[in-house]
């Protein structure tokens, strides 16, 4: 016997589940994702690299200046390109501001109706309609930094290889830091609702980030240091799914929020560092809902990270300046946390046009992790809960991976 | 008045987009009930004043939710660049299996999928709003316009003018950047060269009376190859609206 669920909702994108039963038994869980091809690769092979990361930035809206940055950091590895400082963090500040976008969206609009039991945010703001509002004032934040240092709130084309075609101004990053500062009060508040989560969706045992916080040269996990995805990570595609299915070293894995903070704990802000202690035991028993914890705890880290930022730059000053980028030949990586984890845009350039491309989504890594937890649930749940209620905790579980399903259904064969 | 938001295959950004229209969201609200909108709601509704599409028919699937929404709303929107011209997923010219083969390796389509198309290739639509992704200003005065009885304005000036009101320096006359301002249809604000940079053509071509062999040619004159043109051109809008 086959359950099937509806189309979830709540996330970004098309996907439902199917759960087989034989014998009285929950035997496997297939996460079906429905959204359709979108052929991102192919769409780049035979382009410019000049037009490629605005092309990219169009596979999610959510997070497009993760898709912009991960391609432009490629791009430039493969042409030799090194940016100054200023731009790295300016580029930095930019993923800061999606992380806020995308965390403040997922926790108070997608998330906060379960916790108190309401369809949607909608209804829920008519009793909490402060929370709510909140979660906008975070979101609207987070989107103000992607229009200053993205070009536009969703698909801005302002980040390009060596630098930006327009940079802020003194002004700009002034009102970032001070508002920053506001929110974080905020963002606290946060952490303490989402410490009451409850533990489900089974645990998770491998990690896996980049090693940096938010970019890095290579990967990191809870069992190696710096290796590249190519290594260690096998896709495999499914023929129930547009999405294809990641292993390393064939077991699955969990990218995001709470990754990073087990992963990289030492790279958090003061106050983020703080309430990550505070929760420490509760995030490495690595339960896939706490990573709803995991990134209100980051929506501190990027606020308190945003002022910082800002006020370097200000300190420092900056001549807004670009390094010219020679159209040439060459591979390289661009290795980016996107909100929901890692995402690697992967390039072959010949002539200054692209001729391989690979890209991989934290929703595809954590693809197979997501059948796991909802098979761990199923079987705890199927036989001892109406079959609504195992339903809706299924709808939950896959909510709290936060995933970002158009995200996920456009790989090239490697 | 009842609405409902139906996403298909796409990047969410059509969907995403509404909610960022933060405190005018309850504007909206105070005339419009979201029935349904799987992004947000859990809800499920039946019959729609006001039906939002957004992304395009790529799989069987697809075609399944847009000819319900069709059915179910009066009022049908079709939301996007993505919906109304087919966007980027469409714009791989290549015969569907190949395309298939090329991503998932085997010459099977299990998952029924279709050639990406713009959703008004299937069915008639009362309003199309392009924009890769659309001004949320542009829906939030069509969705109150409706709301009040009146039929919404539709922009028919390019990017251009939008440069020209705002004194922006011209990208493609002094800087030699390929832009496709001339020809795109307006209503972003010159969002892109704002940024001193070219304008990518993301609200589609400029129905009616343009010139899209003057701009090619101005485009050869500064350099740039034909094959570098025509992709250009056929980003966003493989299908002529
Ligand atoms: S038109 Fe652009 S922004 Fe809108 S859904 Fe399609 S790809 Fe996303
Ligand atoms: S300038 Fe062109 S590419 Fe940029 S938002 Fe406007 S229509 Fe789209």
């Amino acid at each position: 016997m086959i359950i099937e669920t509806r189309e979830f909702t709540r996330v970004e994108g098309n996907g439902k589940a199917e759960i087989v039963i034989e014998g009285n038994e929950v035997k496997d869980v297939r996460v079906k994702i429905v959204e359709g091809p979108r052929f991102f690769e192919l769409l780049t092979l035979g382009r410019d690299f000049w037009d490629v990361p605005d092309l990219e930035a169009r596979i999610c809206a959510i997070c497009y200046l993760s898709h912009s940055v991960a391609s432009v950091l490629a791009i430039e590895r493969a042409l030799g390109v090194e940016v100054p400082e200023e731009t790295r963090l300016l580029r930095e500040l930019g993923l800061i501001g999606e992380l806020i976008e995308s965390h403040a969206l997922h926790l108070y609009l997608l998330v906060a109706p379960d916790l108190f039991g309401y369809p949607d945010a909608i209804r829920l703001a008519t009793k909490h309609g402060e929370l709510v509002k909140e979660g906008i004032a975070l979101k609207a934040f987070g989107n103000r930094i992607r229009d200053l240092i993205g070009g536009r709130e969703i698909h801005g084309i302002n980040v390009k290889p060596g630098g930006f075609g327009r940079w802020p101004g003194r002004e700009e990053l002034e009102a970032i830091e001070r508002e920053a500062k506001a929110l974080l009060t905020v963002a606290k508040r946060a952490v303490r609702l989402f410490s009451g989560i409850g533990e489900y969706g089974g645990r998770a045992e491998l990690f896996v980030a980049t090693d940096g916080y938010l970019t890095g040269d290579s990967l990191v996990s809870n069992v190696e240091r710096n290796f590249h995805y190519f290594e260690r990570i096998e896709e495999r595609p499914l023929v129930y799914s547009f999405a294809k299915q990641s292993l390393y070293n064939g077991k699955p894995f969990l990218v995001g929020s709470l990754a990073r903070l087990l992963l990289k704990a030492e790279s958090l802000t003061p106050t983020a560092k703080r309430l990550f202690e505070e929760n420490r035991g509760r995030l490495e028993a690595g339960w896939v809902s706490y990573n709803n914890l995991a990134q209100a705890i980051e929506l501190v880290y990027a606020l308190e990270r945003a002022g910082e930022i800002a006020k370097t730059l200000l300190d420092k000053g900056f001549e807004p300046e670009n390094v010219p980028v020679e159209a040439g030949d060459g591979e390289g990586i661009g290795y980016v946390e996107a909100p929901r984890g890692v995402l690697v845009h992967h390039y072959r350039i010949a002539g200054g046009k692209i001729e391989y491309s690979n890209i991989i989504t934290p929703t595809a890594f954590n693809h197979a992790m997501m059948e796991g937890a909802l098979l761990w649930e199923a079987r705890n749940l199927y036989g001892n809960a109406p079959e609504d209620e195992l339903l809706r905790r299924l709808e939950e579980t896959v909510r709290a991976f936060d995933p970002c399903i158009s995200c996920s259904v456009h790989f090239v064969r490697g | 008045m009842k609405l409902g938001v139906f996403e298909l295959t796409d990047c969410g950004g059509c969907a995403l987009n509404f909610l960022f229209l933060y405190e005018r969201l309850f504007d909206v609200l105070e005339f419009y009930e979201i029935e349904e909108f799987h992004m947000t709601t859990s809800l499920e509704g039946r019959h729609f004043d006001v039906g939002l599409v957004t992304g395009t028919v790529s799989s069987h699937r697809d075609l399944e939710v847009l000819r319900e929404a069709r059915n179910r709303s009066d009022y049908l929107i079709a939301l996007g660049t993505c919906a109304t011209h087919g966007c980027l997923q469409a714009s791989v010219e290549l015969p569907l299996k190949e395309k298939l083969k090329a991503v998932y390796g085997d010459e099977g389509n299990p998952m029924r999928a279709l050639d990406p198309k713009p959703i008004v290739e299937y069915v008639t639509v009362d309003l199309a709003i392009p924009g890769c992704p659309y001004d949320k200003n542009e829906l939030f005065q069509a969705l109150i316009d409706i709301a009040k009885g009146i039929e919404p304005v539709r922009p028919d000036y390019p990017v251009c003018l939008e440069c020209k009101l705002n004194e922006y320096e011209c990208v493609l006359v002094k800087k030699g950047l390929p832009c496709l301002g001339p020809i795109t249809l307006g209503g972003c604000n010159a969002a892109c060269p704002r940024s001193g940079l070219g304008c990518i053509g993301c609200r589609g071509p400029l129905p009616g009376e343009v010139n899209p062999a003057g701009e090619f040619e101005v485009l050869k004159g500064l350099g740039y190859d034909e094959e570098y043109i025509m992709r250009k051109f056929k980003t966003f809008a493989r299908w002529e609206p």
